[in-house]
């Protein structure tokens, strides 16, 4: 379309590319600009946000991790007491029962013995007063006072003997 | 060589109105298309033809990156990038898509034509094509390029001085030879495939009724609308280096 120089079809073109120039730019070029750098802004923050959520999700987690090792570590020292004292009330309750045992063994013991001596005693007793009158009554007549007293001695050591 | 109706015919200002017109068309077409993508912009779900333009500011974006010396002189040039590409890769193929041409009577009274002519043009009036096969439009924007670059330049005004000589004093003649082999590309690509095709179209059939030349034309429409998305490119990437080239505020990236 025409390889004529014209300085008035060079100078208007200029001028009209210019116009044409400024209103692409103020009503189609800018609005796309601004939606294109939103976009990227938009994107910049959702990864910074994504960053953000993961580092304060390992936080979290390894919080959870020391609280969990925490207690984990509280129960088992919980478990160890209770087991040592378990321990000690054990043995306490044994200690206690055969403390018992011997005590209650030794009162029996001692019952048994003082019976059983005073049950010898007793008899000793009696044999030896059923002897003297049984002696008396056989020997009535034959024997002395002082006889009968020596044999009534006689038989009384002879039974402790006997009986010891 | 076909004429066009013509704004101060006769004085040093005279301006091919056609030029301008489609300059106009261009940018309607890219404003129209740009709103419908915004309009129905969503930031989460993009769809269509936000898509498309989505890739294209992207793509710009990359392009003045690899191009430029700082990500200040991007952020500078982006608007104008986007601009630029998008506007010529319409432009471009505007003239591929049709181009419109008016027979007038030798006398008719067309704007700012005198007969003589429309008498050279055979009474064709062309009223619509790529505004880029105009020599003075592409060299237009190409000094438009030229003149930003500089404006940016002389915001460091020792260093601006400075990289006339600094390298080789050589660089002043590229201060002549970038604008005007910048704008003259664009403008030679455009019109020489836009020329072809018309001669084509014009060219009789042989015997009267066998198009030979159709299978000519679908080839070059290819190759013309392939330079005319190339020839968008090279300009707006040009344009990033003139103006990264004049950017003097630390050189960060490189």
């Amino acid at each position: 379309m025409g390889g004529v120089f014209q300085l008035g079809t060079f100078i208007f073109s200029i001028i009209s590319f210019l116009i044409v120039f400024f209103i692409i730019q103020r009503f189609a070029f800018r609005p796309l600009a601004n939606m294109l750098e939103q976009r990227r802004k938009h994107v910049e923050s959702q990864i910074t946000d994504a960053e953000q959520s993961r580092e304060e999700a390992a936080k979290l987690l390894s919080e959870q991790k020391r609280l969990l090792d925490e207690a984990r570590k509280e129960a088992k020292n919980i478990l160890d007491a209770a087991r040592v004292r378990a321990d000690e009330q054990a043995r306490e309750i044994i200690q206690k029962a055969e403390e018992e045992v011997s005590r209650i063994l030794e009162e029996n013991r001692a019952a048994i013995a003082r019976e059983r001596d005073e049950a010898l005693a007793a008899v000793t007793q009696r044999v030896a007063e059923l002897t003297v009158e049984l002696t008396s009554k056989l020997l009535r007549d034959h024997v002395t006072a002082e006889v009968h007293n020596e044999m009534v001695a006689e038989a009384e050591k002879r039974l402790g003997e006997l009986v010891c | 060589m076909p004429a066009f109706p013509t704004l101060f015919a006769g004085t040093i200002w005279q301006t091919n109105f056609t030029v301008i017109a489609t300059i106009f068309f261009t940018g309607l077409v890219m404003f129209i298309l740009l709103r419908i993508a915004v309009a129905r912009m969503d930031m989460r779900r993009p769809r269509g033809l936000q898509n498309l333009m989505e890739w294209a500011a992207e793509f710009t974006t990359n392009m003045a990156r690899e191009t430029m010396p700082t990500e200040q002189s991007v952020r500078f040039v982006l608007p104008l990038a986007f601009t630029m590409l998008l506007f010529l890769f319409i432009a471009n193929w505007l003239g591929l898509i049709m181009t419109i041409s008016v027979h007038f009577g030798v006398h008719a009274h067309v704007w700012g034509l005198k007969p003589s002519d429309l008498a050279g043009s055979n009474g064709d009036v062309e009223l619509f094509d790529s505004p880029t096969s105009s020599m003075s439009m592409a060299l237009g924007i190409a000094v438009m390029v030229w003149v930003i670059s500089h404006a940016r330049g002389l915001r460091h005004p020792k260093q601006w001085f400075k990289h006339f000589y600094s390298p080789s004093p050589l660089a002043v003649i590229e201060e002549i030879t970038n604008p005007l082999t910048h704008g003259m590309r664009l403008y030679g690509n455009i019109f020489a495939g836009e020329a072809l095709l018309g001669i084509m179209l014009k060219a009789p059939f042989a015997f009267h009724w066998l198009p030979w030349q159709l299978p000519l034309i679908v080839l070059w429409l290819l190759y013309s609308g392939f330079v005319a998305t190339i020839q968008a490119y090279v300009f707006s990437i040009l344009m990033c280096l003139y103006i990264g080239n004049k950017s003097f505020e630390g050189h960060a990236n490189h």
